[in-house]
């Protein structure tokens, strides 16, 4: 091969690096992030009802893979469902699918820890967009006053944070993703921290000093100390099980969300953005 | 490559955007959905040389980037590394032979899984690579072999435009001039 070709072959290949590099590096800088944001924003604007009409059209594509995917136990289960069709003909004007979607609603609806926080509710649109991170995206944005930074709750407590805001759409990492840190506050005003370990791994708490008195099933609330990026009170983590080993300068604990991460079709977004 | 394969490989790459978003995310496997954005680069450096290869490993990072939450750039960087790595490490093999593209889409879609995790830690996405990869690199290989033929069918609709480049794409991948 001449040299000459190969030559520009690694110039090209140089130039798309250093580009790529540039690129990633606008887009972790605090002050430039807003360019990136910006050009992300106003592409998920034009495609976000574009995807919208196409899975309208091609859900019922999707759902026959998701069918042969799972083939096996969707056979099972139909094994399941065959047994109980009887007594599913006599409960069958509670279980449509409007019903359905309106208990997931109303489950959001008075949520005890809100208080008088102000709060959106937002359907989720898609989850997990990438295998490397826990996020949903959900229906509403900055022209619904969704901001970054801003707690989603869903029913039973705290589900993540906005942490990618669009004019019509949002980005929400879950509590459970890997990046999550929650500060919280549990038992007898003692501190700590919940920390998302990826979809491999339970979520736990960490800071929490050794021989802390705790009870499995102790609920960890949102902390205002330390100027928290959360409103306090809201339900994070329930405690699964705990230790302290021998010359260990923290406890070891593991924790469940409190919230059903399982249903997330809808989710409510807090108005509340952290104290300047 | 001319303007009309530019533009095809511009409408392909949206057409696996819009794929990628709406029919394949749903299919998930021990939570993992299949990933069909490092067979783009992959058929592309096959069919046209790891110049090209790493072209449309770029732009089509980019595009996915817009969508994803990792890193802005992150998938450019990796599509383009990817496209020029494949293109270079196949050109001695007969482009003609059965097992090219699904060995290719196999140790591509792993590779590139695997180098997208690790950069994503090193630019501080420590969640990158808590991800259960036996898992991953399982799914991810499984559908990379499935859905190379079909996406290698859209890549040379766009790329072999003429019907004068169609030997040149087969023989000699890198000698073509595409770009």
């Amino acid at each position: 091969m001449p040299k000459p070709r190969r030559s520009r072959r690694t110039l090209t290949l140089v130039v798309l690096v250093v580009v790529s590099l540039s690129v990633i590096s606008l887009d972790l800088n605090g002050r430039t992030h807003q360019l990136t944001s910006g050009v992300k924003s106003v592409a998920n604007s034009i495609f976000s009802p574009l995807r919208s009409g196409v899975v309208d059209i091609l859900s019922p594509i999707g759902n026959f893979l998701a069918g042969a995917v799972h083939y096996g136990s969707l056979q099972a289960e139909n094994e399941k469902l065959r047994a109980t069709v009887g007594q599913l003909r006599t409960e069958q004007a509670e279980k449509g699918y409007e019903k359905t979607q309106l208990r997931a609603l109303t489950s959001l609806e008075n949520l005890p820890f809100l208080g008088s926080l102000p709060a959106v509710t937002a359907q989720t649109q898609e989850v997990s967009t990438s295998n490397f991170t826990m996020t949903i995206t959900i229906g509403k944005g900055r022209a619904d006053g969704v901001d970054v930074g801003m707690p989603v709750v869903g029913a039973g407590g705290l589900v993540g944070q906005v942490i990618q805001s669009f004019h019509h759409t949002a980005v929400v990492q879950l509590i459970t993703d890997g990046e999550s840190k929650v500060a919280v506050v549990f038992g007898n005003n003692i501190t700590g921290t919940v920390d998302g370990q990826g979809p491999a791994h339970d979520m736990s708490a960490d800071l929490v000093p050794p021989q802390t008195p705790l009870h499995n099933g102790e609920i960890m609330f949102s902390s205002s100390l330390n100027g928290a990026s959360l409103p306090p009170g809201i339900p994070v983590a329930r405690v699964n099980s705990f230790r302290t080993s021998a010359g260990a300068s923290q406890a070891t604990i593991s924790v469940t969300p409190e919230a059903d991460m399982s249903h997330l079709e809808y989710v409510n977004v807090v108005l509340w953005e952290p104290p300047a | 490559m001319s303007t009309r394969a530019a533009l095809r490989v511009v409408l392909v790459v949206f057409v696996a955007l819009v794929a990628q978003s709406t029919v394949i995310l749903p299919v998930r496997i021990g939570g993992v959905h299949p990933d069909i954005l490092w067979l783009l680069p992959i058929t592309g450096s096959l069919l046209a040389g790891p110049e090209t290869g790493a072209l449309i490993g770029f732009w089509s990072g980019l595009a996915f980037d817009l969508v994803l939450p990792t890193p802005f750039g992150l998938s450019a960087l990796v599509g383009s590394a990817l496209g020029y790595v494949m293109g270079s490490a196949t050109q001695a093999v007969d482009n003609r032979a059965v097992w090219l593209r699904p060995v290719a889409a196999l140790v591509g879609g792993v590779g590139a899984d695997m180098l997208f995790a690790v950069l994503g830690a090193v630019f501080g996405q420590q969640q990158m690579v808590q991800v259960n990869f036996l898992t991953l690199f399982a799914v991810v290989a499984v559908s990379s072999v499935i859905l190379v033929l079909p996406v290698n069918r859209l890549m040379r609709w766009a790329l072999v435009v003429d019907s004068n480049r169609r030997s040149l794409v087969s023989a000699q991948p890198a000698e073509s001039g595409l770009w």
